[in-house]
């Protein structure tokens, strides 16, 4: 009984002393939305300006990105500071995904099942991945209703963990864009309006990426 | 048009059962009202669950919720109150619907009231 005890004390201050002096894990953030937000669009725009190359395909077509994809190592830089970390782009969460959506699009009916089974499963693993974050960018599509339950659900369960957030209130460069309309709907949260495509606001995303992470 | 039902749930029942078996009256053409919020860990527990069930004829579901928890022109001892009754009856105050995809076109949701529209 004494040496387990003994063998406890000295695993708690090998984990101790492992913690202490090992370095510090890499930052993990995440991209979460529902589909067709613009999380992918950002994901590239972020790689093109700090590695020079994309990350994710788009399209116009709901849930392209149906896996987690993951690109480690970004350096980004502002006034002199540098800050890295590994780019999460997760699937669009969403709550119903019907192939016959797909075929209405031009895919072909057994394609657009594919299609359909790998977007239900790109949904789980991206809600299982929450678990995995260090800080989130909630991106919303700034020309739809932003009181969608879905965005609700991932807002309240990145506060529920307590992962920093911001909001990234994309395609700010539409007509139809209404960045205020999303600041109203979530009061309690930092909302940016952006562009992912048209690469408008982002140097201000850095800036508060490198805040909210200090 | 094909028959509705509308079932109400109390919170307790939901948490008796597990998040997982509303989906069998959701995927019988149910709607199901429940007396609180769910908080946002069932809710993307229930959208899981929805996503391993997603077939051909089942595409998933719409729900929509509100809390009355945070009531802005509520006062400080009514919302001293109301989290006190939160506590005690271990749930959040409100009302969640939830309903097949194949039957609502959406839901429209103001602050204290939601609408859902069939298709």
């Amino acid at each position: 009984m004494v040496v387990s005890y003994l063998k406890s004390i000295h695993k708690k201050i090998g984990s101790f002393l492992n913690g202490l002096f090992s370095k510090k894990k890499d930052i993990r953030l995440g991209l979460y939305g529902p589909p067709n937000a613009g999380k992918s669009t950002l994901a590239n725009t972020i790689c093109k300006d700090w590695l020079g190359e994309e990350m994710s395909s788009v399209s116009g077509i709901a849930h392209e990105t149906r896996e987690i994809i993951v690109k480690d190592k970004i350096v980004i830089e502002n006034n002199g500071k540098k800050l890295t970390f590994n780019l999460v782009d997760t699937p669009g969460i969403a709550t119903k995904i019907d192939y016959a959506d797909f075929v209405k699009k031009g895919i072909k009916k057994h394609d657009a099942k594919t299609r359909a089974k790998e977007a239900t499963r790109g949904v789980i693993e991206a809600i299982k991945w929450l678990d995995n974050m260090d800080v989130v960018v909630v991106v919303l599509d700034s020309t739809q209703d932003p009181v969608d339950q879905v965005n609700v659900t991932i807002l309240g369960n990145l506060e529920a963990r307590g992962i920093p957030v911001l909001v990234a209130a994309n395609k700010c460069d539409l007509k139809s864009s209404d960045v205020t309309e999303i600041r109203n709907a979530f009061p309690q949260y930092e909302v940016i309006g952006i562009s992912a495509k048209a690469r408008e606001n982002i140097d201000y995303l850095y800036e508060r990426l490198f805040e909210v992470l200090r | 048009m094909k028959d509705i039902s509308i079932k109400l749930m109390p919170y307790e029942r939901i948490k008796s059962i597990g998040i997982k078996n509303i989906l069998s009256d959701l995927k019988k053409n149910t709607i199901v009202v429940v007396d609180a919020k769910l908080s946002p860990k069932e809710e993307a527990d229930l959208i899981q669950e929805t996503m391993e069930e997603v077939s051909d004829s089942f595409s998933g579901i719409e729900i929509g919720s509100f809390d009355v928890s945070d009531e802005e022109d509520a006062g400080f001892f009514s919302q001293m109150r109301g989290r006190l009754a939160e506590f005690l009856l271990g749930k959040k105050r409100g009302l969640t619907v939830i309903g097949p995809a194949e039957m609502i076109k959406k839901i429209k949701k103001d602050p204290q009231e939601l609408m859902f529209y069939l298709k």
